[in-house]
């Protein structure tokens, strides 16, 4: 990454003043109206969805209640108004982030969320913390030579990797490691136990590193036949310069963007690690509240995860800005 | 993959004779090598092909195939090993049989896959087409709801769909059909609008051809190549996220012969059966893989590239 910032700063000819900073958060501030719309959405097509779903009360209640019971708890939660003065009061409460408590636990909903958001970020930033950089460095080896008979091997292997979804990694790593070699634990997760992190994470590693030793791999190849990288060549430039100095950082660009879109669809789209690892994240948490018919946890959830995804996709797009002077707009 | 594309100047009697090979006319491996197929194939389109017309004839045949009923088991033979007492692959912790589970649930998938890819192209062309076509409306509201529906991960939105409308073939069909057509509109509305820029669809236009005409019969034919390519890469897609729902038990019903039940199975007897595990798991990655491969081949022939998902 430094070397990409390097270059970029070097081709960028003025410093850059705080000016420059606001009129680069213009379009995070255009963005913020897009989540604003997408939060709404969202939250009033699971309200109603959600509703046709399953009967709160009862879930409330339990299947053998009576139904002066089923009254109470509807008057109590004001369930039994029309739907429509429903929707209005729940979205007065979402604007105050009220999300209503837990039908499980009566916690509320939200501070459940709020639980599980670290350490879903720590399973998606180390999953993807490793991924770069097993990808990175073997893309921009692929890419530097892509016909190179022992690259084609390679890339051979990737593409059978690319062909094993992550839950499939997840048991066969299971079988060897915990349950035949008896090295790691199985599940259970302790933020201080690094032997807890590794299955997880390599699990989702190895579902995500090919697409972007791939990605890395093509940009790479596409950067060498550039007219910059013959210059440089031309100029004396050794191999390991022309590589790492002229085309790994241009195609570090392209990888950023799909760095991006693999962390964001890693929070909540974990479930299935998380729910094989019992790593209690938001996609465990989903899963369990889904389940049960637990709803303020689903709204909660899918506002938090709404939330995530945009910051992630804000801030690859800064990142961008940041690495590419070409996207900088600059009055003359 | 380029290694066939070099062109020989010296026409295909001296490629026949600097391949050593026979000029005689009903030598299949002489016209082989003249004929045009060959420019067309390289090593991983027949591998390809290969694996492709296996899963077809074991999705199709796969009641002849079966050596046992998937569903009936024999609890005096549980957990055989493979080979043993006439178990292909072994039995499971119910004495089934686990060729003949793999089979079922293969049928099960690629059904199941192929019917969600139909409605995804199906949905995902037309609105592709129509945000493509010109800006108003109907773009802003098309766009919109697929970046909406974008920026969620693709497994959360399934998982909720899915819980909500319950188990079974029908309801997972559509839950997949009906949310995960997003990478054909992004593919056909950024292709179909530069078409729309085309001479000839505006010739088309002032010709007085009908919208619906230009859209489909003058737009489409320009998108297809990508279309064939993602049907592909999108197939491998939909059989991963197919496989997840019903191994996380909320796809497919308990007890149908499915890969992703199969796996939830297994993982209670992974020291006695390791078997259990290594079959259906063994057959989605043949599977996906397999629909990458037929993905690589069909964008290698056409020269175009589709994107794959990521589940």
């Amino acid at each position: 990454m430094s070397s990409g910032t390097a270059s970029a700063s070097s081709v960028a000819n003025t410093k850059t003043t705080a000016q420059d900073i606001l009129t680069g958060l213009i379009p995070l501030f255009l963005q913020l109206r897009k989540l604003a719309w997408l939060i709404f959405a969202v939250t009033t097509l699971l309200f109603f969805v959600l509703r046709q779903a399953g009967d709160p009360a009862l879930v409330l209640a339990g299947n053998d209640a009576t139904p002066e019971q089923l009254a109470a708890i509807r008057a109590q939660f004001g369930l039994d108004r029309p739907l429509l003065i429903q929707y209005f009061s729940y979205m007065w409460n979402v604007l105050q982030f009220d999300f209503g408590k837990s039908l499980a636990s009566a916690e509320p909903a939200l501070g459940k969320v709020l639980d599980m958001v670290p350490r879903t970020l720590h399973l998606a930033g180390m999953a993807i913390l490793l991924t770069a950089s097993i990808a990175i460095p073997l893309g921009s080896w692929l890419g530097f030579k892509p016909e190179n008979p022992e690259r084609r091997m390679v890339s051979g292997f990737l593409f059978v990797m690319q062909g094993v979804p992550g839950f499939v990694t997840a048991l066969v790593l299971i079988q060897i490691f915990a349950v035949n070699l008896r090295l790691l634990p199985s599940l259970g997760y302790e933020w201080y136990e690094p032997k807890t992190w590794v299955l997880p994470v390599c699990s989702l590693a190895s579902f995500l590193f090919p697409s972007l030793t791939r990605v890395v791999a093509a940009n790479v190849a596409e950067a060498m036949r550039e007219d910059y990288i013959r210059t440089a060549r031309a100029n004396g430039a050794s191999q390991m310069a022309l590589l790492w100095k002229h085309a790994v950082p241009n195609a570090l660009l392209g990888a950023a963007a799909l760095i991006g879109t693999q962390f964001a669809a890693l929070l909540g789209g974990s479930a299935i690690i998380e729910t094989i690892f019992s790593w209690p994240g938001m996609g465990w948490l989903l899963l369990e509240s889904v389940q049960t018919l637990d709803f303020p946890v689903v709204q909660a959830l899918a506002f938090m995860i709404a939330i995530l995804v945009f910051s992630v996709n804000a801030s690859t797009d800064l990142v961008f800005r940041f690495l590419d002077p070409r996207l900088r707009t600059k009055g003359a | 993959m380029a290694g066939h594309q070099t062109s020989k100047p010296e026409g295909p009697v001296a490629i026949a004779k600097a391949e050593g090979a026979s000029l005689n006319p009903l030598d299949p491996i002489a016209r082989f090598n003249r004929s045009k197929l060959k420019q067309y194939t390289n090593i991983e389109i027949v591998v390809a092909s290969i694996l492709f017309i296996a899963i077809v004839i074991l999705a199709v045949f796969g009641a002849f195939l079966q050596t046992h009923d998937p569903m009936q088991g024999d609890l005096m033979a549980r957990f055989a090993k493979a080979g043993e007492k006439d178990y292909l692959l072994g039995s499971d912790h119910l004495g089934r049989d686990l060729w003949s589970r793999a089979v079922a649930g293969l049928q099960w998938s690629m059904a199941c896959a192929l019917t969600a890819n139909i409605i995804n192209l199906f949905i995902g062309t037309t609105l592709g087409l129509m945000a493509a076509e010109k800006e108003g409306w109907a773009r802003t509201i098309i766009r919109q709801f697929t970046d909406t529906l974008q920026s969620f991960p693709f497994l959360v939105v399934a998982i909720v769909v899915v819980v909500i409308v319950g188990h079974g073939f029908v309801p997972l069909v559509f839950t997949l059909g009906l949310l995960a057509w997003v990478v054909f509109m992004r593919v056909v509305y950024a292709e179909a609008t530069s078409i729309y820029q085309r001479d000839y669809v505006k010739a088309a236009r002032i010709a007085g051809v009908s919208r619906i005409a230009i859209m489909f019969g003058h737009v489409l034919p320009g998108v297809r190549a990508s279309l064939f390519v993602i049907f592909a890469f999108h197939f491998a897609g939909l059989l991963i996220a197919e496989s997840a729902l019903s191994f996380l038990g909320i796809g497919a019903p308990l007890g149908v012969p499915t890969w992703g039940n199969m796996l939830a199975e297994s993982r209670q007897y992974l020291l006695k059966a390791p078997g259990m595990l290594m079959v259906p798991a063994g057959a989605i990655v043949l599977a996906v893989i397999t629909m990458n491969l037929v993905g690589d081949g069909i964008a290698s022939l056409s020269r175009k590239r589709g994107r794959s998902i990521d589940v």
